[in-house]
């Protein structure tokens, strides 16, 4: 959406004239036209000379909310949409795979929430290595830690670290897999809506091309970009954090991405704070180490009604308990 | 002369009372949980809860509800045969669980052994459901504003020429946050009288009240407490089975101090929303599970009726089929 000055050179009805009545109204952007009730504008336009043309411009801005207005899809259509893009990515670790009902899904936000050391970064790498050697496609690894790491991904592809006799062969293959495995540093959450924002553009212009397309996007771990932004008063915090989180949940759907987050469970009130916004903000599978709950919401349909923690082998980490909680 | 007889005309009044209870279609009630109070055309229904207190489940199962036929080729269905419209603001609908409780609806009507269903009416159910998926404010006026008549397209499709709608949202504080951190546009010399968040909510029950004059409309819309209030984290719920003893007298005090509150919630929507919801239900995740034959081990909800005040309180528990009161 648009100031209204931008729209006049493709829209001539939006001349000045219209502008300046719009002005008047505090209209200057399609945004504000939305805020307002029609009615009141054509009511006024009435009032004006040369009502005619200023209806004409009211009725102009009406269609293009009309096109840009987001579509209407009954059940059936839906249903089609949603079974035709629903692909599970698998993560590698059977229990995880298990519990999500065959892996990550596509278009859709997983988190998986835990305390230090219970194997979340080590669940990352190892999906990144999983779908980067089976699904051939690329993963987007934001690493807000440093804890990225190329030797723990040649584990998982299947080289012990160090090996120098490499087969060529199979040094290819983990080329490969490093290759399509695109890694971001990222320390704040301004840093993380650039790379994301870029990565958008670019997923766009290369809708057409089809191959080496992005199909796992993770964010490990998303909790550190949040937690330094949620401290002031202010809602500015939560709006930034709201906002990422829709910004990830649009991704995941326009370009059926698969979304991996991490979220820290530390013992204060505070990292528990962080747990439960994002939770009721955008989650919609959340996976959590090492802690044993039922539920019977969402994926877990799947699932008989308690569902039996699973011990996925995580690396070297303790074998973690994983129960989804959504 | 003609004057006189209007004015009598119209102090004669002109119809009766009786002649009016039978045009004023009869209030209707909704599935459980929703089922102790009837609703009429025009009522704007709010479910508060915080997240996962299966909220979007009640929504379904009424939207299930709507779009059943009430007989269909002999078999009572008892539904009401209305279009449902779902505006998803939370964007994270999951149509398929919509679909497999349906059939489980269609199929538990129908009362056959077999888990055979009638194709026809599943696909005229579901397409009587219609989805709108909004990421940001200015998408939800968009949809406002455009809704009327694209409703009045598929009424016409339909062959539902005066029927009965409802319109879901699914959540109404979705935006909260970001709408509260935002601004207008800077304005060159006068100021804005309002922020940003109150015009919003001003628009959006003012374009709500537009399309409820041309529908006849019922409204549910759900809204999370955004506001940390407690609720049953999971470590919470982990400190109270350690401490079993202390964490029930822990909830019974809650409880006496929610009762001395007019709401249990921290209520966050402008007061231009608050006055235009006629019914309020307040609905939780109960940390008890029910343990008995046939609901072995379900997470037990509970539904309390906070407008009008009601001293009953729902509990249902969620299954694979749908939801059910207990």
């Amino acid at each position: 959406m648009a100031p209204l000055k931008s729209l006049e050179q493709v829209y001539p009805t939006i001349d000045s004239n219209f502008q300046n009545f719009c002005a008047s109204h505090s209209i200057f952007s399609v945004e504000d036209f939305l805020l307002h009730d029609v009615d009141v504008l054509v009511a006024s336009a009435d009032n004006q000379p040369r009502p005619d043309m200023l209806k004409q411009g009211i009725t102009q801005l009406q269609s293009i909310v009309d096109r840009q207005a987001p579509p209407l899809l009954n059940g059936l259509q839906l249903l089609e949409d949603t079974k035709r893009n629903t692909h599970v990515l698998p993560t590698g670790c059977e229990g995880i795979d298990a519990v999500l009902g065959g892996g990550l899904r596509k278009g859709q936000l997983t988190e998986l929430v835990g305390p230090s050391s219970s194997g979340k970064t080590q669940a990352c790498l190892q999906s990144a290595s999983t779908v980067a050697k089976k699904e051939k496609t690329s993963v987007i690894y934001l690493d807000t830690g440093n804890s990225f790491s190329p030797q723990r991904i040649a584990h998982f592809v299947g080289h012990t670290s160090g090996s120098v006799f490499l087969a060529q062969a199979d040094h290819r293959s983990l080329k490969k897999v490093l290759d399509s495995i695109i890694c971001y540093s990222v320390f704040d959450i301004f840093q993380m809506f650039d790379v994301l924002h870029q990565l958008e553009i670019n997923m766009r212009s290369e809708l057409l091309k089809s191959d080496n397309h992005v199909g796992l996007l993770i964010v490990d771990s998303i909790s550190s970009l949040i937690t330094p932004i949620l401290g002031s008063s202010g809602p500015q915090g939560h709006a930034l954090m709201i906002s990422a989180g829709f910004l990830l949940k649009k991704l995941a759907h326009e370009h059926n991405l698969a979304v991996l987050v991490t979220n820290h469970m530390v013992g204060g009130e505070g990292g528990q704070q962080v747990v439960r916004y994002m939770a009721r903000n955008a989650v919609e599978s959340k996976l959590y180490p090492s802690f044993v709950q039922d539920s019977a919401r969402k994926n877990c349909r799947h699932l008989p009604p308690s569902p039996q923690p699973c011990l996925p082998t995580v690396g070297r980490s303790p074998r973690a308990l994983v129960t989804l909680l959504i | 002369m003609n004057d006189i007889t209007v004015l009598k005309r119209w102090i004669g009044g002109d119809e009766s009372a009786q002649e009016m209870l039978a045009r004023v279609p009869r209030p209707f009630s909704l599935l459980p949980p929703l089922h102790r109070v009837p609703f009429r055309v025009g009522n704007v229904v709010e479910l508060v809860g915080p997240s996962s207190s299966a909220k979007t489940h009640i929504l379904i199962q009424t939207a299930i509800g709507c779009i059943l036929p009430k007989n269909w080729n002999g078999v009572e269905y008892g539904g009401l045969d209305q279009l449902v419209v779902f505006v998803d603001l939370d964007c994270r609908f999951d149509i398929m669980r919509m679909s497999e409780m349906l059939i489980h609806r269609i199929i538990e009507a129908g009362g056959t052994a077999n888990q055979d269903y009638d194709e026809n009416l599943y696909k005229l159910c579901m397409s009587r459901f219609l989805y709108i998926r909004c990421s940001n404010t200015f998408e939800f006026l968009q949809t406002l504003k455009t809704l009327h008549y694209r409703l009045e397209k598929e009424k016409e499709a339909h062959g539902f020429c005066n029927g009965l709608n409802l319109l879901m949202i699914d959540s109404i504080g979705a935006f909260h946050w970001v709408d509260r951190a935002s601004t207008f546009l800077p304005l060159k010399g006068n100021e804005r009288k309002k922020l940003f968040l109150q015009t919003v909510s001003e628009a959006v029950v003012r374009e709500t009240k537009k399309l409820m004059q041309f529908h006849r409309m019922l409204i549910i819309a759900t809204k999370s407490t955004i506001f940390g209030d407690s609720y049953p984290t999971p470590s919470n719920v982990l400190k109270r089975n350690l401490t079993k003893d202390d964490g029930q007298d822990e909830r019974d005090s809650r409880n006496v101090t929610r009762n001395h509150q007019n709401f249990p919630y921290h209520e966050y929507m402008p007061s231009v929303w608050q006055s235009f919801v006629t019914h309020r239900l307040y609905a939780r995740s109960s940390d008890n599970h029910l343990v008995t034959s046939n609901h072995q081990n379900c997470p037990l909800y509970l539904l309390e009726w906070l407008m009008p005040r009601l001293n009953i309180q729902e509990k249902f528990v969620v299954k694979e089929a749908g939801i059910f009161v207990v």
